[in-house]
């Protein structure tokens, strides 16, 4: 089995740069291309004859991964949280790609963001799963409008009064006249690969699991 | 929509399958009936549609919101669809079969029907065919039918099939009750997650979860940690049965997860699901419950759809056109050598192109089997 071909999906842009040196510390290092946003290329050779890597969007690496297209990725925990596929298992968390998923509203918002008493809410995100799980855990209907960037307009134009999106330092809120109301879940990047891969090249899926993990201790 | 488009459209999940699909799958079922029969499991058939109350009862309690339901016009009361055949051989082992000597071994095959598909796996009607052993406890009844089970496999070219080892109690054993966030990040293996929410357990939980894998590294790592005694007896079923396995079926390739319960709402011991390595897909599962009566019982199901997918097709047999007006014994004859034959309805002009537009690459003129030389 050792000699089948192994995909492993990284996403586009900043994570990107933080994973690799990860993996190059693991053994797994792909071409130089793959770091460079000229190229058009969309799978790439690596140091190994049988592993090759997909660069896609952050959102698709889940997909590719749930699918069984690739057997392994790295992928934020929003993307998984979002997505809940049941056949990905994140079993390391790579520490880097750090940010919380946050509720936010306008700094000059009169009403207090109090969840006992509010019965319907409605949300600009990326996140609708995510959100209306959160909310529905906490007896609130949320009605969400799915964006997909420039979040930080929605109160400011009226389209909706709370947003919720990722959060690193807050800056961009600020900048966007926006303060954080509340915290979903604390981000960062995890190794995820998929189940029935892990089941059928248990040994070497495991192996490269570790590697990973001792990579982190290093 | 135009007209006919509104008429080809299936609702959501559901779909025709066509030649020679069609034929794979009968032809897989039959050869998985032989092979359950061989081994002394009886055909039972279970109708497909029950009051929903006898559905729901005993075994079937979890399978709920996952019933597509109907209101019987005669007895004013409400069906249900069958989700699963297991819950119904529960229900007639307790039942009608209850005075039948034990072991009782049964087999099933048939279709069965869900609300929801997933992302991953859309169907919502799909086919199972499986066998259910009752009234026989421990490793060795386990041990029964998986090795059962992955033979029926072998014998239809099943290759790479891995045996994945689950114990759905062994959680609970450990921390008592699981609220939903630590049962989302032991679903998901994220041990990061399963360190933050498993509280006093964390730790543990993280190595008993990192301890998942090829079974003898698993019982060797589990062996290193502190379990407490419930989880410790718990765990030694699953050390019993691969022993029980590496006597019974040396070549089998065993895994284990030690977290997994997702999709196991009625077991109470072992259990295991079935992978092979053509599959993107889990091909089968099974494992132990108890009937209502507290018999014990065990058993696996097959899903024949990625079946279809993992398993190498049967070859087919060559088809053969037989010109019109042929004699009924020449047809059985070419027959009873493996022929299928397709007869000409009328006498046609050009019978050679005829014979290639239905499929055959030989024809039968004259009393001679004559071979259609290939178009290029």
């Amino acid at each position: 089995m050792a000699d089948a071909s192994l995909i492993l999906a990284l996403p586009k842009g900043r994570l990107l740069d933080e994973a690799l040196p990860i993996l190059a510390r693991a053994g797994i290092t792909p071409d130089a291309a793959i770091a460079s946003d000229d190229s058009r290329q969309l799978r790439f050779k690596t140091n190994h004859a049988h592993i090759d890597v997909i660069r896609v969007r952050s959102f698709d690496v889940a997909t590719f991964v749930a699918f069984g297209a690739a057997q392994m990725g790295i992928c934020g925990l929003d993307d998984l949280m979002e997505f809940d596929y049941p056949d990905i298992y994140a079993p390391l968390d790579l520490g880097v790609g750090k940010c919380r998923l946050a509720i936010a509203a306008r700094t000059d918002q009169a009403a207090p963001f109090d969840l006992a008493r509010l019965s319907h809410i409605r949300i600009a995100t990326k996140y609708p799963n995510v959100t209306g799980r959160w909310f529905a855990e906490r007896g609130v209907q949320a009605e969400c409008i799915k964006l997909n960037g420039a979040m930080e307009l929605a109160p400011v134009l009226n389209l909706s009064p709370y947003i919720v999106d990722l959060v690193s330092t807050g800056a961009t809120l600020k900048a966007n006249g926006l303060k954080e109301v509340a915290t979903i879940a604390e981000i960062s990047a995890r190794l995820i690969v998929n189940r029935t891969a892990l089941k059928v090249r248990a040994a070497e899926l495991n192996g490269w699991i570790d590697r990973c993990r001792t990579a982190l201790a290093g | 929509m135009s007209d006919s488009s509104a008429k080809t459209l299936l609702p959501e999940g559901l779909r025709d399958v066509l030649p020679p699909d069609a034929a794979f799958e009968g032809q897989m079922i039959d050869q998985l009936s032989r092979s359950f029969a061989q081994n002394g499991y009886d055909l039972v058939r279970t109708p497909l549609v029950e009051f929903e109350d006898t559905l729901l009862s005993g075994v079937g309690a979890a399978m709920g919101g996952r019933i597509f339901r109907m209101l019987d016009p005669v007895s004013h009361r409400t069906l249900g669809v069958r989700t699963d055949i297991t819950t119904q051989i529960a229900r007639l082992a307790g039942t009608r079969l209850a005075a039948a000597p034990r072991p009782l071994r049964l087999t099933y095959a048939g279709p069965v029907l869900r609300v929801r598909g997933s992302q991953l796996e859309p169907e919502r009607q799909f086919t199972q065919a499986g066998i259910e052993l009752i009234g026989a406890e421990g490793a060795a009844a386990d041990a029964e039918v998986i090795a059962v089970t992955s033979e029926a496999l072998a014998v239809l070219g099943g290759s790479g099939i891995v045996v994945d080892l689950a114990l759905p109690t062994l959680v609970n054993a450990i921390v008592g009750r699981v609220d939903n966030g630590l049962r989302a990040a032991l679903d998901h293996k994220d041990v990061a997650q399963i360190r933050s929410r498993g509280g006093a357990h964390g730790d543990l939980l993280a190595a008993v979860t990192a301890a998942s894998g090829p079974i003898d590294a698993a019982v060797s790592r589990m062996a290193s940690l502190a379990l407490p005694d419930g989880a410790r007896r718990a765990w030694a079923t699953v050390v019993a049965l691969r022993d029980a396995l590496r006597e019974s079926a040396p070549g089998l390739q065993l895994t284990v997860d030690t977290v997994e319960s997702r999709g196991f709402e009625y077991h109470s011991g072992i259990t295991f699901s079935l992978f092979a390595a053509g599959s993107q897909r889990e091909i089968g599962r099974g494992g132990r419950y108890l009937l209502p009566s507290g018999e014990p019982a065990t058993g696996a199901t097959l899903i024949i759809e990625p079946l279809l997918v993992a398993l190498p097709k049967a070859e087919r047999s060559r088809r053969i056109y037989v010109a019109a007006a042929t004699e009924r014994a020449q047809v059985r004859q070419l027959q009873a050598a493996g022929w299928i034959t397709i007869a000409g309805l009328a006498v046609s002009s050009d019978q050679r192109a005829d014979a290639r537009r239905l499929g055959c690459d030989h024809v039968y003129e004259q009393g001679k089997i004559v071979p259609l030389e290939k178009k290029l």
